[in-house]
């Protein structure tokens, strides 16, 4: 029955703020990009009470300008698709703790523990883990000290600061070779370097380079140093056949050697791969319960939005069926 | 038709999710109900569903006379709030409009057993020796 006349006020009542320490949440979702925005969704739809701490929303999407396989759009901007993850995500008034860094995930007693790099401690009985990768640093003297001074990991976010300068670009794969083509846009002049014989990049995207005829491809040469103080101002590349060192003059310097995952906080705490991925079965359950992953930070193949977005989704599933079985909610 | 909105659902959720001890919801109403009889029972169907340390228990003020007199429930529609007693929270009417504030705010303190009370004031409350009826009447505004 409808009733025309019924109205409430809810001014009194408490908004979604941040996550409250104090209280044990069905579900914690650790991370902001598209696995953990996905669970968020589906937890929030379960009714569940959880909360979301992560260090910012999009994820990798931010990288990126362009995306042409997220179904139903054959082209979307990068950052409009991040935007509308993240309000549909704040549609539901989740409590977020936003901009930090986790320290640390620990279970005693079957509840799990986030501490924040701010000292803060959140409580849950599930925990979705789903922080993603971050790019692999050279490791090599000068990296630390430039980046942000001609040093760079997003060629999205950097290469227009670059136009008509000298870059270089570390890798062989094809976020390297994607490197390039963004740089050539903004007519900088580039030498692609690559650490191993052979470059791994798919052969359409290397042809793609190859034509534009203006890359320098120094194959078989490792970088060793970076070079400047307020601002990069080179490279020493080693020949690793010759062992001859060179030095190439460059006004910036970007690394896309791949990806590492952000499974630091769980190390000690559940199952990873060789390459430090979180272990999952198809439930995306890890080794340790009611603690599951998803996304590109578990051993789930192929890295992609739309993969991560169902993987999201089936952990907040599978977390939900948990807590049932289990009697806890 | 449901009467809470997603937005008025997220809100009390919220303010619902320091719970941590049961709440009985005891609700009179009648075999052939009035308007307000079915709002009232409609909307705390909804709120019940909510949490899951609420329980609603619907009565007949006339086939549970018994249980309306324990309560002191001589009108309807009424709404009991229990925890691990009565504290003698009654709602008569439809809790709608701001009171609607006030009827969430009372099950999450019943269900924290917590009266969200200064101990100064707790402390002068504690000095009552002899019975007090407090009795607040409001009318939509």
């Amino acid at each position: 029955m409808d009733f025309p006349t019924f109205s409430i006020d809810t001014s009194l009542l408490e908004e979604a703020t941040e996550p409250d320490p104090e209280f044990t949440y069905d579900l914690l979702i650790v991370g902001g990009g598209p696995a953990a925005m996905s669970a968020a969704v589906y937890a929030a739809r379960k009714m569940l009470r959880c909360a979301m701490v992560t260090r910012d929303f999009g994820g990798q999407i931010r990288e990126t300008s362009e995306v042409e396989n997220w179904l139903g759009f054959q082209n979307i901007n990068a950052k409009d698709l991040a935007d509308s993850f993240e309000e549909h995500v704040k549609s539901f008034d989740i409590p977020i703790k936003l901009g930090t860094a986790i320290t640390a995930i620990t279970k005693q007693g079957g509840i799990f523990t986030v501490t924040t790099d701010d000292g803060t401690s959140y409580h849950s009985q599930t925990l979705i883990l789903s922080t993603g990768k971050h790019h692999r640093p050279l490791n090599v003297p000068g990296e630390k000290e430039l980046v942000g001074k001609g040093l760079a990991y997003c060629a999205t976010c950097d290469a227009p600061f670059f136009k008509k300068k000298k870059v270089v670009v570390a890798g062989g794969g094809n976020s390297a070779f994607t490197t390039v083509l963004d740089l050539l846009k903004v007519e900088a002049s580039v030498t692609l370097i690559n650490a191993i014989k052979g470059w791994q990049a798919d052969t359409s995207l290397q042809e793609r380079v190859k034509q534009k005829g203006a890359v320098t491809l120094l194959d078989n040469h490792e970088i060793i140093r970076v070079e400047g103080s307020d601002q990069v101002t080179g490279v020493v590349v080693k020949n690793r056949d010759s062992h001859k060192e060179d030095k190439l003059q460059a006004d910036g310097i970007f690394i896309e050697i791949g990806l590492l995952p952000n499974s630091d906080p769980v190390k000690d705490l559940v199952e990873l791969n060789e390459h430090g991925e979180v272990v999952v079965d198809c439930l995306s359950q890890t080794s340790v319960e009611g603690l599951y992953g998803a996304g590109d930070v578990t051993t789930v193949p192929h890295k992609q939005i739309v993969i991560a977005a169902g993987e999201g989704a089936k952990a907040a599933l599978s977390a939900y069926d948990y807590l049932m079985r289990k009697s806890l909610i | 038709m449901a009467l809470l909105k997603d937005k008025d659902k997220t809100k009390v959720t919220n303010t619902l999710k320091g719970i941590t001890k049961p709440v009985t919801i005891v609700m009179f109403t009648q075999e052939i109900e009035c308007q307000h009889c079915e709002m009232t029972r409609t909307l705390l169907e909804e709120v019940s569903n909510l949490s899951d340390r609420i329980t609603l228990e619907v009565h007949d003020f006339v086939a549970d006379k018994e249980l309306a007199k324990k309560y002191g429930v001589d009108k309807i529609p009424a709404t009991v709030l229990i925890g691990e007693k009565d504290y003698g929270i009654r709602f008569f009417g439809v809790p709608a409009g701001y009171e609607f504030n006030v009827l969430v705010q009372d099950i999450r303190d019943v269900g924290k057993r917590d009266p969200n009370l200064s101990d100064k004031v707790l402390t002068e409350l504690a000095k009552i020796d002899q019975p007090v009826h407090l009795q607040t009447i409001i009318s939509p505004t």
